[in-house]
């Protein structure tokens, strides 16, 4: 019987992540702790307006040799120039797929439920709530790798699934729409 | 490029839910395979080791941090405490949020939840308020001089009768001047 192959860790040296973080002190942590994991290329921005402008441009159709496109967009939630919630509506609402479709990582201060459902309700991947520890963000970074959940577009929403798990459910039902009227279509992408 | 956001009104009576099924990118990217598996992967233990460390080390500077902030914190409020109502004041009270926003992150990282507790409180403060002049010099004064008491005396706890007080003291200011 052979001997079974040990797993190995993630190689993160091909990735590109975005750091959006108006915190001085807070974006340098994010940064060591990316290049710990080995994150290959890490870029910041102070804020959302940065960010928008940042994106258009990684994220144009033609790649170049010196521009990476950026695979994980980590976010703060609060900041003075442009924030998060700002910038997570640009880049859901944004025309082009490689934009709209981004992962993003939500970092926020407020322990509030309410910022943790505005932020997943606005199409939020993951959320990461500050105090931030190395284990968590090495799970979100996980967690947006190995689970791509589908992208939804429905009247009020646009962004990944919210169901990470389809459950019965007992209780009274309480969907305004009926689920035989919900036309599911299947979309391609070439994103 | 695919069907663009908002098209998605009904036409036969049902609403539209469009799924759009992704390739996994990022796995293929990593593990530079054309049809990664399922399995999840994980990061390096000793990595995640090595940035815990790291964080334990960002802390250790971090009482000399947040003392830098308060100083700049202190600085922002006596440049605004006497100015008019109008649009240098609002800069200036966008200072104080920034500041004050910059100490919750740092104290709550590291632990310190009386000094993110206070610190919270006064940014949120400084956000939501209209900027009444009277009052908002008292609430802020009250947090400041909390701050001023927790950074002093090294209080790193949430808990303790001292905190406590320091807390009825502060919102006894924001309920009697809001």
């Amino acid at each position: 019987m052979g001997v079974e192959a040990k797993p190995l860790p993630y190689d993160l040296s091909n990735l590109t992540v975005l750091i959006v973080e108006d915190s001085l002190y807070m974006h340098s942590l994010f940064s060591s702790m990316l290049k710990i994991f080995g994150v290959g290329d890490i870029m910041v921005c102070e804020g959302g307006h940065e960010a928008m402008d940042l994106i258009t441009v990684t994220q144009a159709r033609r790649k170049t040799r010196y521009i990476n496109h950026i695979d994980i967009v980590l976010m703060d939630w609060l900041m003075a120039k442009g924030d998060g919630k700002e910038l997570m509506k640009w880049i859901r609402a944004h025309e082009k797929d490689e934009i709209r479709f981004l992962p993003v990582v939500v970092v926020s201060g407020y322990t509030t439920d309410i910022i943790t459902a505005t932020a997943r309700d606005m199409g939020a991947h993951e959320i990461l709530v500050k105090p931030v520890s190395a284990k968590g963000l090495a799970g979100r970074i996980c967690s947006v790798i190995d689970h791509p959940r589908p992208f939804i577009q429905a009247p009020h929403y646009f962004g990944p699934d919210r169901r990470r798990q389809a459950l019965p459910y007992k209780g009274q039902e309480r969907r305004v729409t009926q689920s035989e009227k919900i036309r599911i279509e299947d979309v391609k992408t070439e994103w | 490029m695919s069907k663009q956001n908002g098209d998605t009104s009904p036409q036969d009576g049902g609403v539209a839910v469009r799924l759009f099924r992704l390739t996994n990118r990022l796995k293929k990217k990593i593990t530079k395979m054309r049809k990664p598996d399922d399995t999840p992967g994980f990061l390096a233990p000793e990595a995640i080791a090595e940035a815990d460390a790291l964080i334990t080390e960002l802390c250790e500077d971090c009482p000399a941090a947040m003392n830098k902030h308060f100083k700049a914190l202190v600085a922002a409020w006596t440049k605004m405490r006497d100015m008019p109502d109008g649009a240098e004041r609002k800069e200036q009270a966008q200072d104080m949020f920034t500041v004050a926003h910059e100490i919750k992150d740092i104290s709550a990282l590291c632990g310190y939840d009386l000094v993110s507790y206070f610190a919270e409180s006064l940014r949120d403060f400084v956000a939501g308020t209209e900027l009444k002049l009277e009052a908002q010099r008292v609430i802020i004064q009250a947090h400041i001089d909390a701050l001023n008491v927790v950074l002093k005396q090294g209080i790193k706890t949430d808990g303790g009768a001292q905190a406590e007080e320091l807390k009825k003291m502060v919102k006894i200011a924001i309920d009697k001047y809001r």
